[in-house]
Formats: C-alpha cells, structure tokens, sequence
C-alpha cells in the first residue's frame, strides 16, 4: 500500500533496497505493538464483562438459529441455501461478528478530539487506525470467535466450512473485509467532518444500515423482491455477506473475492482524497 | 410544590433545552429527523423482510408481524423521548465520571433520571416512525379493537418501556463496578434488545425462551405482549406489566448497591466529552 | 446577597468539619505479560491506597482557606467528600451541621461547587440556557434569580459570551460561566477544586478578586486547592498543607515560612569578583562583583551575613527579598519526597 495512503509505510526512493526494507520493519515493528495494545485495551478491567458479552451474543445467536428453524424447511433448498447452510452462516456472522463489523474507531477519535493527538504520532494516520482495529479483531478472535465455533455442535449447527479451499479464501476474504471496513470509516469520517454535525446520530445510523444491507442479520440471498441481489454489488456486501458465502460454500468464490478487491481499489484511493482534503479541518473538527 | 409539578417543571425546563438544541441548524435538524427515521426503520426492516419473503413467519401472519413490529418500533420510540442523554445509557454516565454532576443537584436521583432526558422534540420523529408502522398494522389487520383492547395495549407498552430501561440500568450498574470496561455495557444491552425486540420468539427452546424473558427480556419488548394483544396466545395482559415490576425492583436494588458502592469508590476517571448528549 | 435559613448553625459556628476522616480505594494491578491475561481478567492483584488518613480539619463560616498539596495527596478526594460525591471509609464529615452523604439534597442546596476540569454547562446550549435550567432545578425564586444574575454578570462579565454555545467558549469564559453559575442560588459555601487550572493571569487575577469579594462582602466561606501557591498566598489567610493523606500543616502562611525556613535571597556587590565567604549561607553564584546566596533567615540574621560580608571587602549595593511562596512550598514537598524515600 503506498505511503500516499497515510498507512505510515515508507515509500519513494531510498538509498538502497536493503535500506527500504529496513524501514518497512521499523514501520511495521510500530504498528505491531500499536496493535498488541489494542488487542489488551479493553482487559483492563473486570472478565466477568466479557463473560456477559458473550451471554448476550449467545442469546442472540439462539434467536437467529430458531427464527431459521421456524422459516426454513428442513431439507431441501430456498434461494440456492439448504437450511445447514443457512444456520452455519448465521453462527459464523456472529462467531465474526466483531471481524466483520469491525470500524477504527475514528468516529470517536473526533468526537473526543484525540484526533489531533494521532497527527503526534510519528507514525501514519491511517495506519495507526487499522493497526487498532486488527489488534481488537485478534482479541475477539480469542475471547468469542473460539468459543463460539467450540460450542456450535451443542447447537446443532456444523461450523465447519464448504472446505480446505473455502476456508482458506474465507481468511483472505475477511482481510479484504477489513480492508473495506477501514476505507468506508475514513470515508465517513470525512463525510462527517464536512457535514461538521451529529457524530452520534451518524454513526448510529451507518451501523443500523450496514448490518441490514452487508448481510450480517439476513443472508442477502433471502431478502425479498430479488433486492439482495443489488445489495451484492454494494460495499458493505463486501463487509459481511462475501466472506461468510465464500465460508459456507454458497457463492462463487473468485467473483466474490474480485468483488471486494474492486471495492478496496476503489474506496481507498478515494478516502485518501477525501482525508487529504479534508485534513485540517479533521484536526480542527477533533481538537 | 407536589412531585408531580416539579416533575412537569423539569419536563419543561428539559423540552426548553431540547428545542434550542434541535432547532440550532437547519441541516443539523434534518439530518436528526431523517436519521431517526431510518434508524427506527432499519430495526424493524430485518424482520420485515423475513414476513414478506416467507408471507409470515412461523404463528404470524404478515401484518401481525408488522404490528409486532410497530409495537417495537413504539418502544424504542417513547425511550428515545423520555430517556435520551445518556439516561438510558447510564453506564456510559457511570463509567465517564459523569454521575457527579447529577450528584450535586438538590433532587433525588430519580427525578433527575427521570427527567434529565426528556427531549420531546429530537425523540418524535422516532415516536412518529412507531406510531405509523403500528397504525399501518392495524388497519392492515381490519379489526376494530374495542376502547379496553387500547387500554391494555398502552398498559403493556409503557410496561415494555419500563422493561427495556430497567434492563439498561441493570447491566449498566456493572460500569459502578468495571468504569471502563462496562462503560458501554448499557449501550450493547440495549443495543441487543433493539436488534432482537422485533423476532418471533416462538421457535425457542423452553430454557432459552426462559433465559429471553428473564436474563435478556427480549421477549417483553415487543414478542409477548404482541402475541397476547393479537389473539395468538392466550391473553394474559398482566404478565408484561408484572414482569416490568419485578425487573425494575431487580433493577433498583442493583442500582442501589453500585450507588453505595459508588459513594465509596467515586470516580477516579473523568470524560467532558459526550456530557449531556 | 439573599441569606438562606442558617438556623442549623449561627455565624462564627463550624462550617466544615473532618474528624478522624479516612477514605480507602483499592486499585487494580495488571501484569504486561500476555500469559497473565487470565490472571489479570480474574483474579488480579489489588492494591490499596489510602487517600485520607485521619484527618482532622475544621473551617471557621466566613474564613477562606487554601487546601494544597502535591498531586495525589488527597485534595481532590476531600473536596468529594464535602461534595457529597463520596462517603468515608471511617470517620465523620459534617457541613453546615449536615451530614453530606445522607442529607444529601438539602445540603448541595447550600453549597456551590466547582471541578476546574469539569463543567457544569450544557456543552451544545447557550450559556444562557445552562442559567435557566439551574433555575428550575434548583428552584430558585425568579426574583432572586434576576438579581443574582445581574450580579454575576456585572462581577464576572459574562455578559458579553451569555447567549454563546458553551462548547464554544475558551477556557477562561467556561470557567467565568461556570463560577457564575455556581452563585446562582447563593451558596453558604464554596469548594473550588482548582479552579484557576489552565487561565492566564489575568483571567485567574479576576477570579481571585471576585472570589475574594465573595468572602468579604458576603461572608461566603471559601475552601479552594490549587498548585499555584502565590495564588493562595494571596487569597487565603490561611493553608492547610495534606501530604500523602495526612494533614501536614494547617496554620497562616508567616507561621509556614517561618516552620519550614523563612528563606531569603542576597544580593551583595563587592569591589572584587572574589565572594565574601559566609557561614550558614548557600552561595548560588557569581556575575562579576555581585554575588548571590540563599540563607533561611530564621537561623541565621541579615546584620550577622553582613558583618560578615564587610569584614572581608567594601560593600557597594546589598539586595535581599524572600522566597516566592512556591519554591518554599516545592521545597517542602521536596522534603517530604526525600522522607518517603
């Protein structure tokens, strides 16, 4: 990814190529350990927190799987998923729920004006942001992706995915996913910055329309009126609905996985323009 | 002056306040109202989706589950009118240090939560999006419900309201105890009824029903009620407004402890921003 | 200034009083090695920290006195407890012959309050309408209201940014908005917890000033802490020192300088570059003939060092002045710090 992306890699010209390499570790070395203090952040206080996270995220699964029970007839197939298909889908979105929802934080960053402490830092902005996120999304990974997909023969659903192949592009595709979550929050981040209004209720409303429209609830195939199928080229398709048809085997991987590098090409470029014109008043609008 | 009047006088002093606020900027106004609508939308548009792509689901017919989901639609509708600010999400208020500036007003607590986040004005147009749902419903549904029918539906309504706040300040009251991790606990449990108030609960096993009526009372927002009013279960109209009782004497006696714990440990940590709204 | 009912206590009574006060909090500890996690989450280590220990303290109505300290000594956390915030792990706090904790309504009626760091100002309204909203909620009678307001409005000048939203406002309006606020229902008493923190001079010299005139005009008792002791110095008649939650000292501000060292510093131009040599002075360096030296004058008398001095060269100017009351304060903090190891 190019410095011009603010990930805080270096680029250009150096001296030699062994000195650009030696520059990349450093940066990368920076963004590690960024990363591993995200990943500790939130254990700083009481486990039984977590413990009752995970209660209510297990609850919630429950309702999901029942509601499917209820809807989908046992054999047979509705829009192209058989009801197993469906069901390891919906334990999957939650086991990734963290992974595929997951947003930099910067929304908040503005809020409180710490923006302005992330320009400080000899490290890029961007990057510094997405290295947090990641750090969040290993730490779910351990504290409820693992158990989630320990427990789901207990309820009655395979966790497991189409296959080797599926579940190896499935990894691939949950890091595009990330890739996307991350252009779409600098991208709307900005937006807020321009509107200069109503973080709050912003921020609501994107994570109330993402999880409806990136196939996070309802796989999109299920939706009514074919509008699923328009959902499917829209970026927060991308976030969800892609990785997790790729996990069960129920869409064409390859177009999937092309559909999300498409997006990537296409939102980072454009967050990047958006950021850098944008800049000063991020830093005004944060501090 | 009676409770009553004070409480209407701060209700006032409040809508002052939220009226300023709303009417500050044009887009600034619009961008609440359309958003509040969409929001109120997009957490009934799940289920929605399911009833017409399945023509119901499960027990309900199409427009029941439309009902049910105005009913829902009504609850988060009345809490965004009476408990904004942050009321509802007390364990951000905890967690943030932000309890104190409640503590040295000359009111008991209670009336300063129960009237702090009256915001009429920026929570209507939810109320109206819930309102109009559940109107659609019924003249979907094509009977006339007689004048005891709407009595019992507000009963349980406010008692579905009850139901969600007490549930926020039970698990919000873990931020007395674990101020940053639990400073969003309020804001994901009532996140999880807002996200689930609108499914059927009716495919459930009995332990996990029982765990959706009592640990996360999903079922009492929207689902229990619901089915009562509609005629698919047999009508028992006072379980929800009991159940709403027991939660919030659960809820107050929590309360209470993390409030005496609270007097004991205060706040060692202070965020100005996101104070008041 | 409208007096409230003062039937509980009469003029010249106890104010604030501490007896015996402790106030324990327990902190977390958190290993940095990822195979303590568990660890961490579920059994942490715990370590106490006692805030206050034993402290006894009484304020006399109408006094103002300057509560000081190094940071974490106690000061904030005592200024909880006369707020009605927190309770004690033992012993008693009475205001205004109130128990803060269990009168708590009543009480925060009679006393105002300020967090230099926070702010009691509806962030995204006008400051105007914080006012009224203090109004209603205080239920302070309309005509009181208008008077009290055009008072702080005359004193404070806050005139000029009332119908300003108050995230606007810059550091020294907030806390002008804010002090003004406060007054609105005419507290008997105030604890201000640093509220000059980030002000330029001018701003906190207004403050000061109309604190002062609080104190003088009104009667107003006055409990503030700060980490500017010129600033106390000037206000307060007398400082209560806290270290480590004990109360260190608790006097005027001559008898302080005067039981820490009384220091002094001197000035002395001599015909030559060579320094008089003095006992019981530290010499602080040279520039050409004059030479400077720090003495505590408690100990040693200005006329000894001069003799001194005079004996050894001819003496063309001597220069003596007294210690700002901070580097008096730092050292004794420095002392303390040295104690504790």
């Amino acid at each position: 990814m190019p410095n011009s992306l603010d990930l805080g890699l270096p680029v250009g010209r150096t001296s030699s190529a062994m000195a650009g390499a030696v520059d990349h570790i450093r940066a990368a070395r920076r963004h590690l350990k960024t990363m591993t203090m995200a990943a500790v952040r939130s254990l700083d206080d009481r486990g039984w927190v977590l413990a009752g996270d995970f209660g209510l995220r297990l609850l919630r699964v429950l309702l999901l799987l029942s509601l499917w029970r209820t809807v989908l007839p046992e054999t047979g197939a509705t829009s192209g998923m058989t009801r197993a298909a469906v069901l390891t889908y919906t334990l999957i979105a939650e086991a990734f729920a963290s992974q595929l929802t997951l947003g930099t934080g910067i929304e908040l960053a503005l809020t409180s004006g710490d923006i302005a402490n992330r320009f400080l830092r000899p490290a890029g902005v961007f990057g510094q942001f997405t290295a947090e996120m990641v750090g969040a999304g290993l730490r779910d990974l351990l504290l409820f992706s693992l158990p989630l997909f320990c427990l789901a023969p207990l309820l009655g659903v395979n966790p497991l995915p189409a296959g080797v192949g599926a579940a190896l592009l499935f990894a691939c595709s949950v890091a595009l996913a990330l890739l996307v979550a991350a252009a779409l929050d600098f991208i709307f981040a900005s937006i807020m910055v321009l509107l200069e209004h109503s973080v709050y209720a912003m921020m609501k409303l994107r994570t109330a329309v993402s999880a409806l429209l990136s196939g996070a609830v309802i796989p999109l195939a299920l939706m009514p009126w074919g509008i699923g199928e328009v959902f499917g080229y829209l970026p927060f398709a991308a976030l969800a609905s892609a990785p997790l048809r790729i996990y069960t085997g129920t869409g064409d991987a390859l177009l999937l996985l092309a559909l999300q590098a498409a997006w990537v090409a296409v939102l980072w470029p454009l967050a990047h323009l958006m950021w850098s014109a944008n800049r000063e008043r991020l830093v005004t609008h944060g501090g | 002056m009676s409770v009553l009047t004070t409480v209407a006088a701060r209700w006032r002093v409040q809508a002052h306040l939220d009226f300023m606020w709303m009417t500050k900027d044009l887009r600034f106004f619009l961008i609440n109202v359309v958003g509040d609508v969409i929001l109120n939308l997009a957490g009934v548009t799940a289920v929605f989706l399911l009833a017409e792509r399945f023509d119901g689901i499960g027990l309900w017919a199409r427009d029941q589950v439309i009902f049910m989901l105005g009913y829902a639609a009504l609850v988060r509708g009345f809490l965004d009118v009476g408990f904004s600010y942050n009321v509802l999400h007390i364990s951000r208020r905890i967690g943030r240090g932000q309890l104190d500036h409640l503590l040295v007003q000359p009111q008991p607590l209670w009336m300063g939560l129960l009237t702090e986040g009256f915001m009429p004005f920026s929570g209507c147009w939810s109320l109206l999006t819930g309102a109009g749902i559940t109107a659609w419903a019924v003249v979907q549904l094509g009977a006339g419900f007689p004048v005891q029918w709407w009595l019992l539906f507000g009963a349980n309504l406010l008692a579905s309201c009850a139901m969600a706040l007490a549930f926020s300040f039970l698990w919000g009251a873990l931020a007395f105890w674990a101020p940053v991790a639990a400073e969003e606990m309020s804001s994901r449990a009532v996140g999880f009824l807002y996200q689930l108030k609108a499914f059927p609960l009716d495919g459930l096993s009995a332990v996990v029903l029982t765990g959706m009526l009592t640990v996360l009372p999903v079922g009492f927002v929207a689902w229990y009620p619901s089915r009562q009013l509609l005629g698919i279960a047999a009508p028992h109209l006072w379980h929800t407004p009991l159940a709403a009782l027991l939660l919030a004497l659960v809820a107050g006696i929590v309360f209470k402890k993390g409030m005496e714990h609270y007097a004991q440990t205060g706040s060692q940590r202070y965020i100005a921003w996101g104070h008041r709204g | 200034m409208h007096r409230p009912d003062r039937s509980v206590t009469s003029p010249g009574d106890i104010a604030v009083e501490l007896r015996e006060v402790d106030k324990t909090f327990y902190q977390r500890q958190r290993s940095e090695r990822f195979r303590d996690v568990l660890t961490n989450l579920f059994r942490p280590t715990i370590r106490e920290i006692r805030a206050l220990r034993g402290v006894n303290l009484a304020i006399r109505r109408g006094e103002i006195v300057a509560y000081a300290g190094p940071n974490g000594a106690g000061k904030s956390t005592t200024v909880k407890l006369l707020s009605s915030v927190l309770a004690p792990t033992a012993g008693t706090v009475r205001c205004l012959g109130m128990d803060p904790m269990t009168e708590r309504v009543p009480y925060v009626r009679r006393i105002g309050v300020v967090f230099g760091q926070r702010t009691e100002l509806w962030w995204d309204q006008p400051v105007a309408a914080s006012f009224e909203w203090k109004r209603v909620v205080w239920e302070i009678p309309r005509s009181r209201y208008d008077e009290m307001l055009a008072f702080v409005k005359d004193l404070l000048g806050i005139g000029e940014f009332f119908h300003t939203l108050a995230r606007q406002l810059s550091l020294g309006q907030k806390m002008r908005a804010d002090i003004a606020l406060m007054l609105l229902h005419e507290p008997e008493i105030l604890f201000l917890d640093e509220p000059t923190i980030g002000l330029d001079v001018l701003a906190k010299r207004n403050i000061l000033d109309f604190i002062n005139t609080l104190n003088r005009e009104r009667g107003v008792t006055v409990m503030l802490t700060s980490h500017d002791m010129d600033e106390l110095e000037q206000l307060a008649g007398r400082i209560v020192l806290i270290d480590r939650g004990r109360i260190a000292y608790d006097g005027d501000f001559v008898e302080l300088r005067r039981r820490f060292g009384d220091r002094r510093h001197l000035t002395i131009d001599t015909g030559t570059a060579d320094p008089p040599t003095l006992a019981g002075v530290r010499s602080t360096g040279s520039d050409g003939n004059r030479h400077r030296y720090t003495f505590d004058a408690a100990r040693t008398p200005i006329t000894t060092l001069l003799q001194q001095a005079s004996a050894q060269t001819v003496i063309h100017d001597v220069e003596t002045h007294r210690s700002r009351i901070d580097d008096v304060i730092a050292d004794i903090y420095q002392d303390w710090n040295t104690e504790h190891g």
